[in-house]
């Protein structure tokens, strides 16, 4: 299927915060409460539209424990957007922000687009961080802020389109040089009608991430 | 005439020992179907045919003569090719020579295709190309009878004519158009105009000459035309022969060939651009848009006929016993790493064997005094974990990194393995077991801790132990061993990848140059690949397998990274064809999980090994894992801050 661009994700955050299981909710559309803890690096792809234009999403799923991060980093290199997760049951997981921003603000594009997560508001009675806490923390640091489940799918579709929708802007705006695929932007072929089709003709969803 | 016979391997042990456990050993049997692989009587000769040769030189009157057979066992077809005993045409040629050519039950499963040459001058003869892409030297059929032969196959399994070429018949891979593509475009091609059409000129011809001649030493002699070019086609292959039998003449510490020129001929001829091969490929639909590929620097490597011994089947309870003396000590633990190494162990045995293998038994143990280190253990194990069990939650309160690892493991165990039934529902009582011993390890090494990895490294040693303390304390020998992986600065794992790079750069000059090029030097892409030895490349029971193989340490501590080297240069000609940058390339070696085959990497991985030789050794830094760690650390575990859980 063609796309019109294709823009790179990463997840980030601590283990353990639902990474994959916000990626799979959002490829396959379900929940799986048992997967394999991710090693290295998994990957998701998905098309979703962008005022009518055909954006293919490609997904990195990253391992979140600390040991790996001089391996995760690598991962940031032509990221457009980012998902910085943290588990809002789990206070630590909050206060490591600032160590995962601080990562990707020195590996990543400066104008990757990133979207803050507080996964798991389906467990509002174990919440340790206030949504309040939350939206002040990515108002702080320019970020764009959600609270999702990846468990009842809730606010995860959004998510991951609404980074979508700012990094989509920022083309329209001329922030990105599309040609330079640094950026973590391709320029497909989608809606020109044209013999080569799209530029890998991917169906419109690939794979899972929990493997 | 003599004889010709089976069982002209004597010498070989190894050989001596896969036939009595049954792939190559051959009844006679009419029954359909009742026998499975390992049964010795369901094998079926379906062809046989004799006065078939190798030339192991550049001169077709040192030749070694021997019967070609195809056996059938069960749905499996096989292919053997076993010199006559005692017979030889030049003194020259030793027995040692024959056992090296010796072509031993290699089923049809692991070949991609045979090529066919049948010129109109000289003998007709067939290349194998096996899926890895090595292939055994040329046979001649001094009778003919090729033809009869490809029908043969064609009974028993899927042989399909290559659209490309009408000389090569694609073994068993027609349903994948990628391993299709491949296999037309393997080596051989290079040499079909010449042998197609032996008396158009073929421009090719000067380049091809040039390559020779470095191995001949202007040792080149004239022939009829049409004859010199079927001539030349013979020499490259068989002085590659020479080259497999050199290299493989010196692991096995033989200096008789003295009288050869010096293979640094070959060094060069490695160095030097091989010939073009690219001739036909103009006629070839898929791979028009293809970008040209760097060829492989030892063209040896597809003609690289120093190949892996064929795997057999695993050892056996019964076999085992005649390992062990009255007392039960291992009399001769080289011989049985050795044989593991080729055939891995029976399921029921890994239990016994491992503990040996990973260091917790010592082979010279007797029975007797490895039930006293079970029960020593079983004391040792329990006081360590008695260290944990008994923080009580107000001190486990103060206790950030006790909370904290505790958490990080109750975590990853309920992400481990959970697809198994050995691990799987709710309240499983082996996950519980693995994250006590997960969480008494990180108590018994606490400068290292818990890291995710372990888990995975964990789960088959529980799964085959069965018995917590002593699945504990193979954990801990293996992690000896493998620690350093886990190190917080990643220095375990960034010694492998350097190992790794420059293993490429010796065995894969164009792919390591690619790599470079595309800034892929970090291989990253092979991270998981070691962190966790294969374990998430290959299905649970081929991960058993592939760690008891390389725990053996047989031809090197570090095969796994021969493994690594195998896997990538079966994918080179896609990875540089579809110009694969950083990020494709990742993706692509993590979707390979469960698509490799184990044992043909195996093979190649030990050939790979053996072709490197000394020079691949020169590559590993010392203390590399899984090399002990080296004396003079003061800690084998530096951890650079507190953070670590």
């Amino acid at each position: 299927m063609s796309y019109a661009y294709l823009f790179k994700y990463i997840i980030i955050g601590d283990t353990g915060v639902g990474k994959s299981c916000l990626l799979l909710q959002f490829t396959d559309k379900r929940f799986q409460p048992v997967h394999d803890l991710t090693i290295g690096v998994e990957f998701g792809a998905r098309m979703i539209t962008i005022e009518n234009k055909p954006i293919k999403l490609q997904i990195w799923d990253t391992a979140g424990q600390e040991s790996f991060r001089s391996i995760t980093r690598s991962y940031y290199r032509g990221a457009a957007g980012a998902l910085l997760v943290y588990d809002i049951t789990r206070r630590e997981t909050f206060n490591h922000l600032v160590s995962w921003l601080e990562d990707a603000r020195q590996h990543a594009n400066p104008n990757m687009t990133i979207m803050l997560v507080g996964n798991k508001c389906d467990l509002a009675h174990r919440r340790a961080v206030s949504t309040e806490e939350g939206e002040q923390f990515a108002k702080e640091h320019g970020l764009i802020f959600m609270e999702a489940s990846a468990k009842t799918a809730q606010n995860v579709e959004e998510a991951f389109i609404k980074t979508a929708s700012t990094i989509y802007k920022k083309i329209q705006d001329g922030v990105f040089d599309v040609s330079n695929e640094s950026y973590g932007i391709k320029v497909g072929y989608g809606g020109i009608p044209g013999p080569s089709g799209g530029r890998d003709g991917s169906s419109s969803q690939v794979g899972g991430c929990c493997s | 005439m003599l004889e010709p016979d089976a069982h002209d391997l004597s010498d070989d042990a190894d050989y001596a020992a896969s036939v009595q456990q049954g792939p190559v050993s051959i009844t006679r049997n009419d029954s359909l179907g009742r026998s499975s692989l390992n049964d010795p009587e369901g094998a079926e000769v379906v062809y046989t045919k004799d006065n078939v040769a190798i030339h192991p030189t550049q001169f077709a009157s040192e030749r070694i003569s021997g019967r070609l057979k195809l056996i059938k066992q069960g749905n499996a077809l096989s292919m053997t090719w076993l010199p006559y005993k005692g017979q030889s045409s030049n003194a020259r040629l030793s027995e040692k020579d024959k056992n090296l050519y010796t072509i031993r039950a290699v089923q049809f499963s692991d070949i991609r295709s045979i090529r066919r040459h049948t010129p109109t001058l000289g003998w007709q003869y067939i290349i194998v190309v096996m899926s890895s892409g090595l292939a055994f030297p040329p046979l001649y059929f001094y009778n003919g009878g090729v033809r009869e032969f490809l029908a043969t196959i064609k009974q028993h399994v899927v042989l399909v004519r290559s659209a490309d070429d009408a000389n090569v018949f694609l073994v068993n891979d027609f349903e994948n158009p990628l391993q299709r593509t491949l296999s037309s475009l393997e080596l051989p091609r290079a040499l079909t105009p010449m042998c197609e059409s032996p008396t158009t000129p073929d421009p090719d011809k000067g380049e091809l000459d040039k390559s020779s001649n470095i191995f001949q030493n202007g040792r080149r002699q004239k022939h009829h035309e049409a004859r010199d070019i079927s001539i030349q086609v013979l020499e490259k292959f068989s002085l590659v022969t020479r080259f497999a039998r050199e290299t493989t003449s010196q692991l096995f510490g033989d200096s008789q060939y003295d009288s050869y020129p010096s293979n640094d001929g070959w060094k060069n001829s490695a160095l030097s651009p091989a010939p073009k091969r690219i001739t036909s490929l103009d006629n070839s639909p898929q791979v028009r848009d293809e970008v040209p590929v760097a060829a492989d620097p030892v063209e040896i490597e597809k003609l690289s006929l120093v190949w892996g011994k064929p795997r057999q089947a695993p050892l056996g309870q019964e076999e085992w016993a005649t390992f062990l003396d009255a007392e039960g000590r291992v009399m001769d633990s080289k011989s049985l790493k050795k044989r593991i190494f080729y055939g891995g162990i029976e399921h029921n045995l890994r239990k016994e064997v491992w503990r040996f293998l990973l260091g917790y038994y010592s082979y010279e143990s007797t029975f007797a005094e490895r039930e006293y280190l079970i029960s020593v253990k079983q004391l040792e194990y329990d006081t360590i974990k008695k260290q944990w069990q008994s923080i009580s939650p107000e001190q486990a309160k103060r206790f950030t990194k006790f909370r904290e690892r505790k958490g990080l493991i109750d975590k990853d165990v309920v992400r481990t393995d959970r697809s198994l039934s050995f691990y799987d529902g709710d309240d499983n009582p082996n996950v519980y077991l693995m994250r006590d011993i997960l969480l008494t390890y990180s108590f018994y090494n606490f400068d290292l801790g818990y890291c995710q990895g372990m888990s995975d490294l964990l789960s088959p040693i529980l799964y085959v132990m069965r018995d917590e303390s002593e699945s504990f304390w193979c954990f801990v020998q293996l992690m000896e061993r493998l620690g350093p992986n886990f190190n917080r600065d990643q220095s375990g794992m960034h010694s492998q990848l350097f190992a790794l790079s420059k293993l490429v750069e010796v065995l894969d000059s164009p792919l390591h140059n690619y790599f470079k090029q595309n800034d892929c030097l970090n291989y990253f892409f092979c991270f998981r690949w070691l962190l966790i030895q294969f374990k998430r490349q290959f299905e649970y029971d081929k991960t058993m397998c592939i760690w008891e193989v390389l725990w053996t340490h047989h031809l090197s501590e570090h095969l796994h990274l021969y493994v690594c080297v195998a896997i990538l240069k079966r994918y080179r000609r896609k990875i540089i064809g579809e110009q694969m940058d950083f990020d494709t390339l990742l993706k692509f070696i993590n979707e390979l999980s469960g698509q490799i085959d184990l044992d043909s990497t195996l093979r190649e991985a030990e050939a790979l090994c053996i072709c490197a030789g000394e020079n691949g050794a020169a590559c590993i830094p010392p203390g590399t894992p899984p090399s002990l760690p080296l004396e003079d650390d003061s800690s084998a575990y530096p951890q650079l801050d507190d953070e670590i859980l």
